[in-house]
């Protein structure tokens, strides 16, 4: 059952109003309010041609939007507008709309917890959470979530993006692999900004007590898919469409990213480790809906700072790094770290085995968790670099089989992992 | 006069036995007192880390960088040194109290002035103790922060701020346990002042560029291409 | 009790419409007549009714329920007799019962001697009294309204050698009001009825009488001065009586039909029927607000009638698809409950026979602006029969005991003009009149507490409406005002018990007065006003400042 008790007294006022719906789409915060307006009519239109006669309700968390905003997105009467099919009828059921109001930005974690709340408050059956920060959401996103949700019975439901073969590099290299060799199963966007659960999934995550832990704070979404896909609970992926990146500036720079997503991950490897373990192979998660065609340029990159920031971040973290790696890691690195930046390679054994001992320490404590995350940083931009450089002229073929080589790295060296892991802390002088 | 010399060793070997008749009964006293104490600093150590091991003292000490000072030191882990240390303490008090019973003159003045020193000694060793883990761990972070961020030099960076706090500590630890307060005093004040003023120079003339970079940057007013990152997510 | 001088008497009428044959059968010979409705006024009376719409009883060959009229100033003969119904129209006036009767202006039977003077010949005077064509090209796109038996518009006359336009069936030709004298024939049947005493028409397919080419063929410039006229002389000749106008139209069309106030007194507000039946199944108030939202103000002299049930199927046309296909899905899942874009069945059916769902719309029908109109038998939760043909099944015998026949009739059964309803549910054995009038917590007898209290208070009949628009959607309530006069009306629309606050600031200070049991409720203040409605419950309120 929903713990009311950290919901205002006017939210749950705006839910009482709504009462019992069959789905609930959740519009996560954003600054600009002409952006949350555009992602609600969005919403709204998807919910009028795809869920005619359901009883419907969109929830808006609300951080304190931009000056510009002048609309009312309370709860209210439908009224006739663009959208009107005959005679000024809109629909044929109200869109309740409720606003979820926060004195600044709420974490993630808190705006999930308030939708989930909600949710299971109204007894949605289904229900989606939406990005306005997402440019290329558009209707079709929407109901493409919740169908598996609703109509399927799916638990989970986790988007896919048609990427440029240089978008999502972190994804690519190291959060999909990871997650797919130890939880054993292909899910490829676990840190999205869109996604749906059914209600069962819901009324789990919400009587679980980690809403107060930093991971589940910045990244509730990960955590969320995790749980089901290590539960009972039938996930699936559904294709969206494509996602391009966000406008220069926006959005938390590559510390901040890896701090909330490979800290988080490490977590989920902590908690969930009996679920992981003693796993073997991974398993294909149901998709559907078509693959789109990507239009969007590639970015334009500064490779060779991006070298440099490597080379010194092996170089000055040294006493750092020899917390976290073996001694051989730590020599291979400082190796290749010394070959000159048109011939550089950071090989996949090594990344991988690299990556399984970070996890590890993370796992021991051997420094400060959050510590350990950001020295990560300048070597992940060596990866980074070398996939970069080798694969610039691959085809979009060629590089589903790089991926796909990737993922069998990891899942071949995953039994290091594990013996890391249950072994005792090493202590270094 | 044979008399006088046996009424004079009869009377010494009476005192003597007199005195060691008033000595021995306290002597016995203080030695169940020491052995009182050497149980009841046993069971109390054993307890504190028993407690300590339940709220997992030790990962918070690894995390806060605590536990690698020890190490560093060849210090056994925080649970156990807090425990020990709580063994020795106590045992020690005591002992302490064992000997004041004892009666021996001046002594117990003495030990009443090392009591009264103990709790600011202990004071001083914890705020010792802080000032490494807290240089230990800000300095760390202050090198990935600027590893991360591209900054030239990140470990002048790192050191300053080990530095800085290490001097801070050490000075409150002298001042704690009296030692030289004005010296100290005014010693900390020329070394954090003219450190900070050195930096200011060195900034503000010889980093003029990377001042104004980093307000720019800061401000939002940069002219030049930033550093992109390529798209993660 | 003589009826009162008032010429806004349809303002404040409760409308009561049924068809002769299906009342009550005084000769035996199983159809209903003027002499058994004439002993049966007692009972609309009693139902607190004060106005009477009879359904056509003219002479016809009954291949549209009368609504193919053969001769326009008699009677059909299984109905009476011309002197029958002049003592049913007495004996209402003399308890206060007003009578308004069909005209159909816009077609007649083919059997009428109109038509088979005007087929006969092409150079007949009567010729020209009908629509002909030697082509059936004319009017091309004109709409079918009667989609599920007719193919065209024009159907091939073999006596004339030519095409006759008919709206409806080809047994109805439309008459040719192009042609003054056709105006004035039907005026002379329309003063024909007058001079006995009836209080007004309810003129049938208005919107279709003239035609263009290159048009709809409804609604034109040319209908209208066709309706003007004939009020212009009503009100000159006849002040006091009432037209309505039958017109299945969008509200922003049909407020066309009010003119300046010098066309119809009245007209159905289609539109809102079937809102109020999706509202209830929806659980949401919204197609109610949205139609009566756009719905335009109409003249001071003018006034919507408002219905739940009639004697057609329960139209679909004013709706849009989407909400067409909910309607079927929920209250006609069985296919042989459609016909046309309609549903055939009565109320109590529809409503699963639950009563609070029926004393809910029948709540809302008296208390939402309008004139309401009450199909008879539903005032007692009669079922109906949907594997009779056509819409017959809601107009089966009315059900006034459970004796023989229901006391309808003392004929044999057999010779009844209609099956009586007779299942375990609805079958007159278990629900009539009689029954019914002997315990005080019947649907009849709530429908009398129902009605008293409406008429009790102008507010209702003449008063303006206002929606407060409370966030919880399933409730539906809004503010009747005449005057001095407030009434507070909150509907629950749901199945579940709800709470709702109301907005009611403006009317601080005023202490709500329930209108059943007249008890006092707190006085509204300055915060939200608190009320929980049980599953389908509505209150009324008067709102009294002391």
């Amino acid at each position: 059952m929903a713990d009311e008790t950290f919901l205002s007294d006017d939210l749950l006022r705006q839910l009482m109003s709504v009462g019992e719906v069959d789905l609930l789409v959740g519009i996560l915060a954003h600054r600009s309010a002409n952006t949350v307006r555009r992602a609600a009519h969005y919403v709204e239109k998807s919910l009028q041609q795809n869920f005619v006669r359901q009883r419907v309700a969109i929830i808006s968390v609300d951080g304190g939007v931009a000056e510009d905003s002048g609309s009312d997105e309370r709860s209210g009467d439908g009224e006739p507008g663009n959208n009107s099919n005959s005679k000024g009828i809109t629909s044929l059921r109200t869109i309740h709309r409720v606003t979820a109001a926060f004195n600044g930005a709420p974490s993630p974690g808190l705006a999930l917890r308030t939708i989930l709340s909600a949710s299971d408050l109204l007894r949605a059956r289904a229900c989606a959470v939406v990005s306005p920060a997402t440019s290329s959401m558009s209707p079709e996103w929407v109901a493409n979530l919740l169908r598996p949700a609703f109509r399927d019975s799916f638990d989970f439901v986790a988007p896919l993006y048609s990427r440029h073969k240089f978008q999502g590099l972190l994804a690519r290299n190291l959060l999909y692999p990871m997650t797919r060799a130890l939880f054993g199963r292909r899910i490829r966007e676990l840190y999205s900004d869109e996604w749906a659960f059914s209600n069962r999934l819901g009324n789990f995550c919400l009587n679980e007590d980690v809403w107060h832990e930093e991971p589940v704070r910045s990244r509730p979404e990960a955590w969320l898919g995790i749980s089901a896909l290590t539960s009972d609970f039938r996930c699936c992926q559904v294709y969206l469409g494509e996602k391009p990146p966000p406008p220069d500036g926006a959005g938390p720079d590559l510390v901040e990213v890896l701090r909330q997503t490979v800290g988080s991950l490490f977590w989920l490897l902590e908690t969930h480790q009996q679920s992981w373990l003693e796993r073997k192979g991974s398993e294909s998660l149901p998709t559907f809906g078509p693959d789109h065609a990507v239009t969007a340029e590639p970015q334009e990159l500064n490779r060779a700072r991006m070298f440099e920031m490597f080379q010194t971040g092996v170089k000055e973290l040294e006493p750092i790094l020899e917390s976290i790696l073996s001694p051989q890691t730590l020599e291979s690195i400082q190796g290749i770290a010394t070959v000159d930046q048109h011939s550089f390679r950071f090989p996949e054994e090594l990344w991988v085995t690299m990556l399984y001992e970070f996890a590890a320490s993370y796992h021991h404590s051997v420094i400060n968790r959050d510590h350990l995350v950001q020295a990560l940083v300048p070597l992940y931009r060596g990866k980074i670099y070398s996939f970069l450089g080798e694969y610039a002229d691959a085809s979009a073929t060629e590089m589903e089989a790089v991926s796909e080589n990737l993922c069998m790295e990891f899942e071949r060296q995953k039994p290091y992992l594990t013996e890391k892991w249950k072994a005792g802390v090493e202590v270094k002088s | 006069m044979r008399v006088t010399i046996v009424q004079g060793l009869e009377q010494a070997y009476y005192n003597l036995v007199h005195m060691i008749a008033e000595f021995l009964p306290r002597l016995v006293v203080m030695l169940v007192i020491i052995l009182v104490g050497l149980l009841a600093a046993y069971l109390l150590g054993h307890v504190v880390r028993a407690v300590l091991r339940l709220t997992k003292l030790d990962r918070v000490s690894e995390d806060a960088g605590a536990s690698r000072v020890l190490r560093m030191a060849d210090l056994p882990s925080m649970t156990e040194l807090l425990s020990r240390s709580i063994f020795w303490i106590t045992w020690l008090g005591f002992i302490l109290i064992g000997i004041s019973v004892l009666g021996v003159a001046g002594l117990q003045e003495q030990i009443s002035r090392l009591f009264r020193f103990l709790p600011e000694v202990f004071i001083a060793m914890v705020i010792l103790f802080l000032g490494l883990v807290l240089a230990n761990f800000l300095s760390r972070a202050a090198l990935l922060a600027s590893v991360n961020a591209g900054i030239r030099s990140p470990k002048i960076w790192s050191w300053s701020i080990r530095f800085v706090i290490w001097i801070l500590a050490i000075s409150m630890a002298l001042e704690e346990l009296g030692l030289a307060r004005q010296t100290v005093l005014a010693a900390f004040s020329i070394v954090f002042g003219a450190s900070m003023l050195g930096l200011a120079i060195a900034f503000g003339l010889g980093g003029q560029d990377l001042a104004r970079r980093a307000l720019e940057r800061y401000l939002g007013n940069t002219t030049k291409e930033k550093y992109k990152e390529p798209q993660p997510l | 009790m003589a009826l009162q001088e008032d010429n806004l008497w349809y303002k404040d009428a409760v409308i009561y419409q049924l068809h002769v044959r299906t009342f009550c059968d005084s000769n035996g010979d199983g159809i209903g007549d003027f002499v058994g409705m004439t002993q049966r006024l007692d009972y609309l009376q009693e139902l607190g009714t004060n106005t009477i719409w009879l359904l056509p009883f003219y002479p016809s060959p009954l291949r549209d329920d009368g609504y193919d009229i053969a001769d326009y100033t008699t009677v059909h003969p299984s109905y009476g007799t011309l002197d029958d119904f002049k003592a049913f129209l007495n004996a209402a006036h003399n308890r206060g019962l007003r009578v308004i009767i069909e005209m159909v202006m816009n077609h007649t039977s083919d059997q009428h001697p109109w038509f088979q003077e005007a087929r006969s010949s092409r150079d007949n005077p009567k010729r020209d009294w009908y629509v002909w064509s030697d082509t059936d090209t004319k009017y091309k796109g004109v709409r079918i309204i009667f989609v599920d038996t007719e193919l065209s518009n024009w159907t091939w006359d073999p006596v004339s050698k030519s095409y006759y336009w008919h709206r409806f069936f080809s047994h109805q030709p439309d008459l040719n009001f192009d042609n003054p004298d056709v105006f004035e024939a039907m005026w002379e049947i329309m003063r024909f009825w007058l001079d006995m005493g009836v209080d007004g028409f309810r003129l049938d397919a208005v919107p279709y009488l003239v035609e263009r080419e290159g048009t709809s063929c409804e609604n034109l410039p040319e209908t209208h001065a066709v309706i003007k006229e004939v009020r212009k002389r009503l009100d000159q000749f006849y002040p006091g009586r009432m037209l309505l106008a039958e017109a299945n139209q969008w509200p922003a069309d049909v407020r066309a039909y009010f003119g300046d106030g010098d066309e119809f007194h009245t007209a159905f507000h289609f539109p809102l029927m079937p809102r109020m039946f999706m509202a209830v199944k929806l659980e949401d108030r919204k197609p109610i607000i949205e139609i009566l939202d756009q719905t335009p103000p109409i003249p001071a002299n003018c006034q919507w009638c408002i219905f739940l049930r009639n004697h057609d199927e329960l139209t679909l046309e004013m709706v849009t698809d989407v909400e067409r296909d909910y309607m079927y899905d929920e209250y006609a899942t069985d296919k042989t409950m459609r016909i046309n874009l309609g549903i055939r069945r009565r109320l109590a059916p529809m409503m699963e026979n639950d009563r609070r769902r029926i004393e809910l719309l029948n709540g809302l029908l008296m208390s939402m602006p309008g004139t309401p109109i009450v199909y008879y038998g539903d005032e007692i939760g009669m079922g109906d029969n949907i594997y009779l043909g056509d819409r017959n099944g809601v107009r089966t015998p009315m059900q006034w005991n459970g004796g023989t026949n229901a006391g309808f009739s003392f004929a044999d059964p057999e010779r009844l003009y209609s099956p009586l309803i007779s299942n375990s549910l609805y079958g007159y054995q278990v629900v009539n009149v009689d029954s019914q009038r002997r315990f005080s917590h019947s649907l009849l007898s709530w429908m009398k507490a129902l009605i008293k209290t409406r008429n009790s208070y102008r507010v209702f009949s003449r008063g303006t409406m206002e929606f407060l628009r409370p966030s919880n959607h399933r409730v539906l309530a809004y503010i009747r005002e005449l005057g001095n006069e407030k009434i507070l009306v909150v509907n629950n629309l749901s199945s579940s018990a709800q709470a709702v606050e109301l907005d009611v600031q403006r009317y601080k200070g005023y202490i709500p007065i329930e209108m059943f049991g007249r008890n006092l409720f707190p006085r509204f203040g300055d915060l939200p006003y608190l009320l929980t409605l049980g599953p389908y419950q509505f209150y009324w309120f008067r709102l009294r400042r002391i």
